[in-house]
Parts: structure tokens; C-alpha cells; sequence
């Protein structure tokens, strides 16, 4: 069998990510959410601009998706500040790795949870 | 103790299968490099596999164990959940059973020149290095290239032969921080590409698979430091 | 070549994120010790040379960093270079069109 032929291993349900890769993965996930919700981020700011806006009330339906876009830019955020501090050194070690990206986890689910109940 | 094993015959099959078994394990069976053994000596003697020091030196027999990457001859059995699931390191071609192919994993390792490169004349002893030099190749000296890292990080899967990976990238650092090596300069503007060291994310599922307990996510962190300093 | 150096996306990137902190961090302080923020306020501020400068800047960094994510993720997944080079150049001009527009709001709020 030729090199190009040959099979990879790479069944992504069998392997067992640690949580750093959870949190990575949540990362890109929640980057590209904010990038797609973009448009409405300026049509947003644009409606805050006009003379008469009405304040926004988020019911219904809507609180779903508003409540995933709180979860987008919470993780992002949190899981970005991690990032920036490891580079800066602090908390690169595999323990500390592991416990902020816990944290990061944990405070977006309760930012996306918080924003679906209130 | 059940076994769940990836199994590849390229000559009779077209595609993977999982095979079960169900192997009688001896006292003195502990790693899973001896429950390998049981199985392929008492039930099949079909199964393929690399191993040599049997004791987490060589680098040999890495694979995934249980959804993880580890060396087969220092992961002990108990502890493990059955059935216990062997798979060949994620990513990697694969030739049969549980064996890579590791040719791309060492061209990368030959692409950042893991050697001294000096033009200075050698000395008549060694090349002097103060402890605290030498200090600064630890964590980094003692890489086997098992490869249980690179296969074990999603930015190698994706791009396997654009970006270096982090066993690739921890050799690389371990020549930029060595004091008797004067290619400081070239060895980080060769690294300075979108591809080579920059797929990174720092996911950190290297150092979490580490065999050794190194951190090539700390090494990379590292270089890309350096770069910087370099550049401003 | 080193206009496709890998380290030059990395800084954009990091950079533009502390931006994004340094105006997050000085909004919500704004919010929790300032006084109570209103509709008006927000609007008289945005409608000043500074204000409109910050917002604008604010939206440029997001740009910045949101055109590297998305470089990012193309180059680990789409190979292919027609559709790599189709998925990044919408995204470029999507981007693009969303800094014109973010520009001609706040132009045309403080005019």
C-alpha cells in the first residue's frame, strides 16, 4: 500500500481531551459565533445612535440566542485573558493550565446561564 | 482483562477494524506492554505493534490508551477502563495495527537542524557551558520522540506537514537555548512563518501526554518570546 | 517573505485583544462607578470628535482580531487553495464592509 493510501487514526468521539482542549475548542467555537453576530453588533450600535430607540427587550424566543451569544463573549473573553497571561508566563504550567481553563469554563456557562434566566 | 484494539492488515483489509479480546493476564503482567505481549503470544500472533526498552527510554511503543496517548510499557494496567481500547497515535499514517508511520514526524525533527552549529574551532576539551547554562537544557534534553505529543495536538492533525509540532518545536528550543550554539538568530527567523510554529494555540494537549513529563507548550511559549524580543 | 511572517497575525492578534480588555475594563468601570448611564449619554458622547474616535477604535481592533481568528481557522481546516482563497477573501470584504459601516454611523451621528 502507497504512504498516500494509508488510513489515520483520528476518531475524535474515541479520544480523551483534557480539559485545556475543551476549553480551546469553546475558544474558536465561541470566536467564530462573535464574528457571524458582527452585523448585528453594528446594527446594534447603530439603533443606540438613532433619536428614538426603544430599549431592547429580550423575551421569547429571542433569549436563546441571546443567551448563547452571552456564553460567546464571556468564554471568549475569559478563555482570551487566559491566554494572555500565559504568554506573559503566568499560569503555563500543567496545573495551572488545567485550573484556569476550569475557570474559564465554569465562569462562561454561568454568564451564558445568567443570561438565559434573567 | 478485555481489550478493544485497532487492527489494519493493508494486504487483506481495505479499511480498519476493532477487535476484541479477552486475554488471561499472568501476576506478573503490569504494563500494557505485557498484557500486548499475553495477548499476541496466547491469542493472536497476528497483532503488530513497536516495543524495545520496555521501560520509557526509547520511545517505541506509543499509542493511544483509553483515549489517550502514553507509552504502552510504563502504563500500568489497573486503573484501566475495560475494555481497554489501544489505538495507533491519532494522525500518523498507519502501516499496520498500532505502528505509524513516523517519516514525517522526523522530517520535521531534521528541519530545525537538531545539532550544534558553530563556526568557532572545537576546543581542546569540551565546549564550557556555566551550570546555569546547562541548566537551561533541561526539559528539554530529555525528548524521546515518541511522538505522544505532536500526536496527540489538533493543529498537528489538521496541518501534519506544515506545522512543525511540538516535539519538532521543543528540539528546536532546546538548540536556541543552548549556550554553545551560535544559529540563535536563524534557527528563530526560520520558525517565523505561518505555519511552522504559528498553528499553535497553546491548547496544551502535548504537555498533558508528555511521557516524560515535559512541556513543549512552555517551550513554544517560549520561543515565540524570544521572536518578539528579536523583532522589537 | 516577511509579509506573511506568523508572528506578525500573532501581535496583531494579542494586541488587539489588550485593546479590547483596556475598553471593556474602562466601560465597566464606567458602569459600576460612574453615574447611572442613560440612552442620552451614551448618544452625547458617541456624537463627540473623542467618543466617536474610541467606538471607531474599539470596532477597528475587533476587526483586527476577529480577521485573525477567522485566518486562523481557514488555515487549519480548508485546504483546498480556490476555497481557501474564496473563504478569506469574503471574510476579508465582509470585514471590511462592517469597519465602513461602523465608520459611517458614527460619522453621521456626530455630524
Amino acid at each position: 500500500m502507497q504512504r498516500a493510501q494509508r488510513p489515520v487514526f483520528l476518531s475524535l468521539a474515541r479520544i480523551r481531551f483534557p480539559v485545556g482542549a475543551v476549553a480551546s475548542i469553546g475558544h474558536r467555537i465561541s470566536g467564530v459565533l462573535l464574528v457571524l453576530s458582527l452585523p448585528f453588533a453594528v446594527l446594534a450600535l447603530e439603533r443606540s445612535l438613532q433619536a428614538e430607540s426603544a430599549m431592547v427587550v429580550v423575551s421569547g424566543w429571542v433569549r436563546l440566542p441571546a443567551a448563547l451569544l452571552g456564553w460567546a463573549c464571556a468564554h471568549h473573553l475569559f478563555a482570551g485573558i487566559r491566554h494572555l497571561l500565559m504568554d506573559a508566563g503566568i499560569g503555563s504550567s500543567l496545573g495551572a493550565g488545567r485550573a484556569s481553563a476550569y475557570a474559564a469554563l465554569i465562569a462562561g456557562a454561568a454568564v451564558g446561564l445568567a443570561a438565559l434566566v434573567l | 482483562m478485555r481489550f478493544r484494539i485497532y487492527r489494519l492488515d493493508p494486504e487483506t483489509q481495505a479499511r480498519p477494524s476493532w477487535r476484541e479480546y479477552d486475554v488471561r493476564l499472568e501476576a506478573t503482567d503490569r504494563k500494557v506492554l505485557d498484557a500486548l505481549e499475553r495477548i499476541r503470544t496466547t491469542l493472536d500472533d497476528s497483532l503488530a505493534y513497536r516495543r524495545s526498552c520496555r521501560e520509557g527510554v526509547c520511545g517505541s511503543d506509543a499509542m493511544n490508551i483509553n483515549g489517550r496517548n502514553a507509552l504502552a510499557c510504563i502504563t500500568p494496567l489497573e486503573g484501566l477502563g475495560e475494555p481497554v481500547t489501544l489505538a495507533p497515535l491519532p494522525g500518523f499514517p498507519v502501516i499496520r495495527d498500532l505502528i505509524v508511520d513516523m517519516t514525517q514526524f522526523f522530517a520535521h525533527y531534521h528541519e530545525i537542524r537538531p545539532y550544534l552549529i558553530t563556526d568557532e574551532p572545537p576546543p581542546e576539551r569540551e565546549r564550557l557551558q556555566t551550570p546555569e547554562e546547562r541548566a537551561k537544557l533541561d526539559g528539554l534534553y530529555e525528548c524521546i520522540l515518541c511522538a505522544c505529543c505532536s500526536g496527540f495536538c489538533p493543529s498537528y492533525w489538521w496541518n501534519p506537514d506544515k506545522f512543525i509540532g511540538p516535539a519538532g518545536l521543543l528540539q528546536a528550543e532546546r538548540f536556541i537555548v543552548d549556550s554553545r550554539d551560535r544559529a540563535t538568530a536563524e534557527r528563530l527567523a526560520f520558525l517565523d512563518d505561518v505555519y511552522k510554529l504559528y498553528r499553535c494555540r497553546t491548547i496544551m494537549n502535548c504537555t498533558e501526554v508528555c511521557p516524560k513529563g515535559l512541556s513543549p507548550s512552555r517551550a513554544i511559549e517560549h520561543i515565540k518570546l524570544q521572536q518578539l524580543r528579536r523583532s522589537t | 517573505m516577511r509579509l506573511f511572517s506568523g508572528q506578525r497575525a500573532f501581535v496583531v492578534q494579542r494586541l488587539s485583544a489588550l485593546v479590547l480588555l483596556a475598553f471593556l475594563g474602562g466601560g465597566a468601570l464606567r458602569l459600576a462607578f460612574g453615574p447611572p448611564a442613560s440612552l442620552d449619554q451614551w448618544q452625547g458622547w458617541v456624537a463627540q470628535p473623542l467618543g466617536a474616535a474610541a467606538v471607531l477604535l474599539f470596532a477597528l481592533a475587533v476587526l483586527a482580531h476577529a480577521w485573525v481568528g477567522i485566518r486562523d481557522v481557514v488555515l487549519d481546516y480548508i485546504h483546498p487553495l480556490p476555497l481557501r482563497l474564496t473563504v478569506l477573501g469574503l471574510s476579508a470584504i465582509g470585514l471590511a464592509l462592517l469597519a465602513a459601516w461602523t465608520t459611517l454611523v458614527l460619522v453621521s451621528h456626530a455630524l
